[in-house]
Formats: structure tokens, C-alpha cells, sequence
């Protein structure tokens, strides 16, 4: 068990609905449930409204409300689709989110994810709002497969290695990006090879890729070698995320860098051992990988990690390893194209232009 | 104030008890009021000549204070429905729940300061909603209507559980049987089984009568419409056993 604080299945189902490109979600609970997240959600350019539920409508149900709701939205809206999620308290209360939708009127696609905060894991949420997602023709069956075995294989490596491998993390801002700088600069002054490992989460690739264009400055002032290596593949996800993939892409080749690619921005779960061999053949003096470290198999003392969790942080540098943290980079990232500089990144660049 | 609660399977006629109870105990010359716990508003329909009630859930959702749903019945008892959302719909646990808060809110039990405050409740003890009655304080007196049918007494043996559990808290305790007969074989035996295996005993055995029927028809209790009768004697007989086994407390809507 878990006792941290940790984002829970309604929460993965607003980020899925986002990845299926969804127009408008109603949250169909009370009126600050998931309210960070949607936020956030909404400056990735989905909307997100609640049905705002109160006491009454907990006692006597808020079938009527929702088709409110629902009603409201498409004239404000005028969106193509619209999710409507369930909650801990619509769902206690059996509503019955599809009647409501079919009693509504709407004339847009509406689809019901049934899920609420007590489900479990939180990737139960965000299958059940692919398969919803399938069931409405919004994904194609193959697609959503991939997604529901990607989905179980990140909680297998969530509770193997990541933050739901340990009862409790306090979060952790971690040490300065100093020692990392000055490690990243030094294997590179000694004409040292370095190998950097991206293996980001969706969005956050637009913060992580930065370790590439900072490395490669270094690079070019000071020399050594370079390896780059990041699951960049523009040709696999759903087509929000290979956009992601897409725009990085781009902005690394304006910047004349290649990169190994090694899978897609949703498979970071299940490309460990593509990740490993990649490296092995290129035989580095130094590792550093960013993004989701634990995904990478071989995590050792000399490696430098750096993640965008407090709590990850913390787990990190409790084992002993040389990590530092991102942190707050979901909040930098969630309706950019271009790529979002790091504190590691600037801080390398800092040194170099300083001393050289 | 005595509080107590009354509990059992679905139709075994709880409301029917809990009616004749408040009407004998309001022709001994208590002050005694009845609140009915079942989203179907119903536990006072023969105490106001079969009329439906308006409730406490309803008054809050315009917006009206607790105290405008109760009325007044048969021999000047208070009734109270806490109500609830249509079948199928919403969530009569939580309603329970909310109706008891805003009574305890808006003051409505010190207002009447009722000596006897009878509860109502649906059949089983479902969800927490309809455990309310028994903890925090608001009944100290439990007794449980049950006929010799086997679902019936296993019903009555899951509530007498529930109690148990809330006994631990210094809440209600179960203080007895009140068998509503059915006239089956070996009723009493097996009602007298079950009762100790419980751990409690039979306080009364209330027989099965067509007079209940027939006043019921009529859309009163047996005490009143057939006062006479020997019913409405083994009523206010009961009336007497609830009395001799509760406990006169202090206090508001809570004694805590």
C-alpha cells in the first residue's frame, strides 16, 4: 500500500481523454473533484467542466443536472466529442451516466467513462476511457489494445520500481544541477563518451530533450562523445502524442542533432532492454538519462538521473544514486511545441559560457 | 427522553408497530414523537389518516427549514419523514443521514421536546445511512420487530450484529424482540431461538389480527380505531415493556 499522495484512476482518465484528443470533458462529481488536473488539462486546450454536484444531488441523483450539463456544453462548446467521467460520489450512487446522455439531446459524440477514485490502480481509469474511447469508433481496436498493454505495463514497472514500490516517499527537491553539470562537462573535457538516455512520459519529452541540445553544446566547446538515444518515435501513439514526438524531432534536427530512436512517447514502460543494448554498443564513459530513469534496467551509482517527481527524487536518492530533479516540468510543458529549457541544461550552458 | 429504534426486515410491519407504539404511549400521556427512516416516507402515513406526509429531504431541497416538515397526528404526536429520492436514484443512506443533521441543526428535537422519540427505519441495515439512528447518539434503545419466518429472523440477527459492533462506542443496545406474529408453526419457539442466540429475549408477542387490516384500511392505527379491541391492549402492553426497558436520558436530538 501506498500512503503517499499519489494521482488516482479519474485523474488518468482526464490525461487519457486528453491523449484521445478529446474536446470537452464533464467531470460528473462535485465541483472541486480533479480540479488541479483540469487545470492543467485545459492548458493543453481541452475543456474540462463539472456538474458541480452538491448534497441534493448526492441524496436524490444528478441524472437531471448532468443532462443539464451536457446541454450547456455542446451550445457553449460546440465540440465534436465530449467524455463525460463518473466519480467517487456519482458512481456510489449508481448514477446512470449513459441514460443521461441519451436523455440530453446532444447531438455531438458522447461517450461515459465509468470510473471513480476507489478503482485501484490509476491506470484502471485511463483503460476504461480507451475503451469507452473504442466502443464510440473515436480509436481503432488495435490502437486501444496497445494502449490498455502499455497502460499494465507501466503500473507493473509503477509498483516493481517506481513510486508505488514503496509505502511512503516524502517529496524532495534534491541537489542543486551543479555536481551534475560539472560531471557532464567533465566526462566531455576528457574527451570522455557520453551517453544521453531521454525516456520521458508524453509531454514531458518537451522539457527532457533539452539534455540533448545542452550535451551538445558542451559537446561542441569542449569535445569527447556524444550518444543520444530517446523514445522519439513519431510513428507509434495515438496522433496527439506522436506530434510531440514530431515536434522534437524537428527541433533537434534545426539543431543538427540525431537520435537514436528507441520506441514511442507511450511505450517508456516496455523499451528498457532496446535501451540497454543501444548503450552497451556505444560503451560510455557516462550515463545520464532523463525522464523516467526506473524504466531503464541497469540503474547504477556512477549513472546520472534526472526525473520531474519530488517523491521519484526522493526514492532515487535514497537507493544512492546521483539524481536531481525537474520539478514542476508537467506544469512547463502542457501547451508548447518547442522544447523547455532545463535547470541542468542552463546550468551547463552557464558554466560553458562562463569559462570558455 | 427515551430514544429508540426500531428495526427489521421489510414488511414485517415495523411502521404498523412503531404507529400503535406512539399511539399508546401518547394516550398515557407522553409527549412522543415518530420519525421515519425509509425514503418511501411511509412510517406515518396511520398517524395522520393516511396521508402522505411532507418530508424533511424535500423541505431542504427548497431550501426550508427542517421544522416545516413536521405535523402533528393521532392523539397530538409529532410525525417526522425523513424522505428520500425515488427508486432507483440517489442515495437513501446519505439521505438518512443529511435529514438527521439538519433536524439536529435546525433544532427541531429541543424544539418539541418530545419524551419518547421513536425511530422508524428501513428493513435491514443496508448502508451506514441507515446505522445512523444507532450511533452518535440519537437512539440509546433498540428493539428489533421480527415474526417467526426464517427471513425475518435473519435479518434481525444481522441488525442485532450491527448493534453489537456500535455497543462497543457506547452507542444503542439492542433491548429486545417485539414479535409481530404471523401465526406460523412454531413461531414462538423459533422466534425464542433466534432471540437467544442473539443474546436477547422476546419482549412482547403482538398476534396476528384482522383488526390491524382493518384499520389500516381506514388508515389508522388499531389503539385508535378499535381502541377497545384486545389488540390495542397488547399495544399499550408493549408500550409499557418499551418503556420499563429503555433509558430516560439527557440531551438534544443526541444524548452524547
Amino acid at each position: 500500500m501506498n500512503i503517499h499522495p499519489r494521482p488516482n484512476p479519474i485523474i488518468a482518465a482526464l490525461y487519457m481523454l486528453r491523449d484521445i484528443d478529446i474536446d470537452v470533458v464533464v467531470i460528473h462529481g462535485p465541483s472541486g473533484c480533479g480540479f488541479m488536473a483540469s487545470r492543467m488539462i485545459e492548458d493543453a486546450g481541452i475543456r474540462v467542466v463539472t456538474t458541480a454536484m452538491d448534497d441534493n444531488d448526492l441524496i436524490f441523483g444528478a441524472s437531471e443536472k448532468l443532462e443539464s450539463v451536457l446541454r450547456e456544453t455542446e451550445k457553449r462548446f460546440g465540440p465534436r466529442t465530449i467524455a463525460v467521467i463518473g466519480t467517487c460520489s456519482s458512481m456510489i450512487i449508481g448514477e446512470d451516466m449513459r441514460a443521461s446522455i441519451g436523455r440530453s439531446g446532444v447531438n455531438c459524440k458522447v461517450i461515459a467513462v465509468d470510473c471513480h477514485g476507489c478503482m485501484g490502480d490509476n491506470t484502471a481509469g485511463a483503460i476504461k476511457a480507451v475503451e469507452a474511447s473504442e466502443d464510440a469508433g473515436i480509436i481503432p481496436h488495435g490502437e486501444a489494445e496497445r494502449q490498455k498493454h502499455l497502460l499494465s505495463m507501466a503500473t507493473k514497472m509503477e509498483k516493481e520500481r517506481g513510486m508505488a514500490s514503496v509505502t511512503y516517499l516524502p517529496p524532495s527537491n534534491g541537489p542543486t544541477k551543479l555536481g551534475a553539470a560539472k560531471r557532464i562537462i567533465g566526462c566531455l573535457s576528457d574527451g570522455g563518451r557520453l551517453a544521453v538516455i531521454q525516456v520521458s512520459k508524453k509531454e514531458l519529452a518537451y522539457r527532457f530533450s533539452d539534455i540533448f541540445l545542452a550535451a551538445d553544446y558542451a559537446c561542441g566547446k569542449l569535445g569527447g562523445e556524444t550518444k543520444f538515444i530517446a523514445n522519439l518515435d513519431p510513428n507509434k501513439g495515438l496522433p496527439r502524442v506522436r506530434r510531440y514526438a514530431s515536434d522534437i524531432l524537428s527541433e533537434l534536427d534545426e539543431n543538427n542533432i540525431s537520435v537514436d530512436i528507441a520506441g514511442g512517447l507511450d511505450e517508456y514502460a516496455v523499451i528498457g532492454e532496446d535501451l540497454r543494448k543501444k548503450v552497451s554498443s556505444f560503451g560510455p564513459d557516462l550515463v545520464v538519462i532523463a525522464g523516467i530513469p526506473h524504466a531503464y534496467p541497469d540503474l547504477n551509482r556512477d549513472q546520472i538521473l534526472i526525473t520531474d517527481q519530488p517523491r521519484q527524487l526522493s526514492n532515487y536518492l535514497s537507493k544512492g544514486y546521483d539524481a536531481v530533479g525537474e520539478i514542476s516540468s508537467h506544469l512547463m510543458v502542457m501547451n508548447v511545441r518547442r522544447i523547455v529549457p532545463t535547470e541542468t541544461g542552463d546550468t551547463i550552458r552557464e558554466i560553458l559560457r562562463d569559462e570558455c | 427522553m427515551r430514544r429508540i429504534a426500531l428495526y427489521g426486515k421489510g414488511g414485517i410491519g415495523k411502521s404498523t408497530i412503531a404507529s400503535n407504539l406512539t399511539v399508546s404511549l401518547s394516550n398515557k400521556g407522553y409527549r412522543v414523537m415518530q420519525i421515519g427512516c425509509d425514503p418511501k416516507a411511509d412510517s406515518t402515513k396511520l398517524l395522520l389518516g393516511g396521508r402522505s406526509p411532507p418530508t424533511v429531504l424535500d423541505a431542504m431541497k427548497r431550501g426550508r427549514s427542517a421544522g416545516e416538515a413536521i405535523v402533528r397526528g393521532t392523539g397530538g404526536c409529532y410525525c417526522a419523514e425523513c424522505g428520500g429520492p425515488r427508486p432507483g436514484t440517489g442515495c437513501a443512506g446519505r439521505g438518512i443521514i443529511a435529514a438527521f443533521e439538519r433536524m439536529e441543526k435546525d433544532g427541531v428535537i429541543e424544539k418539541i421536546a418530545p419524551d419518547v422519540l421513536i425511530y422508524d427505519v428501513l428493513g435491514d441495515v443496508v448502508c451506514g445511512g441507515f446505522a445512523m439512528p444507532i450511533r452518535n447518539g440519537y437512539a440509546k434503545d433498540v428493539f428489533i420487530v421480527s415474526s417467526g419466518e426464517m427471513m425475518s429472523l435473519y435479518a434481525a440477527s444481522n441488525i442485532a450484529m450491527a448493534v453489537s459492533d456500535l455497543r462497543g462506542v457506547g452507542y444503542a443496545e439492542l433491548r429486545g424482540i417485539i414479535q409481530n406474529s404471523k401465526g406460523t408453526e412454531g413461531e414462538d419457539t423459533a422466534v425464542d431461538r433466534a432471540a437467544s442466540e442473539m443474546g436477547t429475549e422476546v419482549i412482547r408477542r403482538v398476534p396476528r389480527d384482522k383488526a390491524v387490516q382493518r384499520c389500516e384500511t381506514a388508515g389508522k392505527t388499531v389503539a385508535e380505531g378499535d381502541p377497545d379491541s384486545e389488540l390495542s391492549k397488547e399495544y399499550g402492553r408493549l408500550a409499557d415493556a418499551v418503556l420499563r426497558l429503555s433509558s430516560d436520558t439527557e440531551g438534544g436530538m443526541r444524548n452524547v
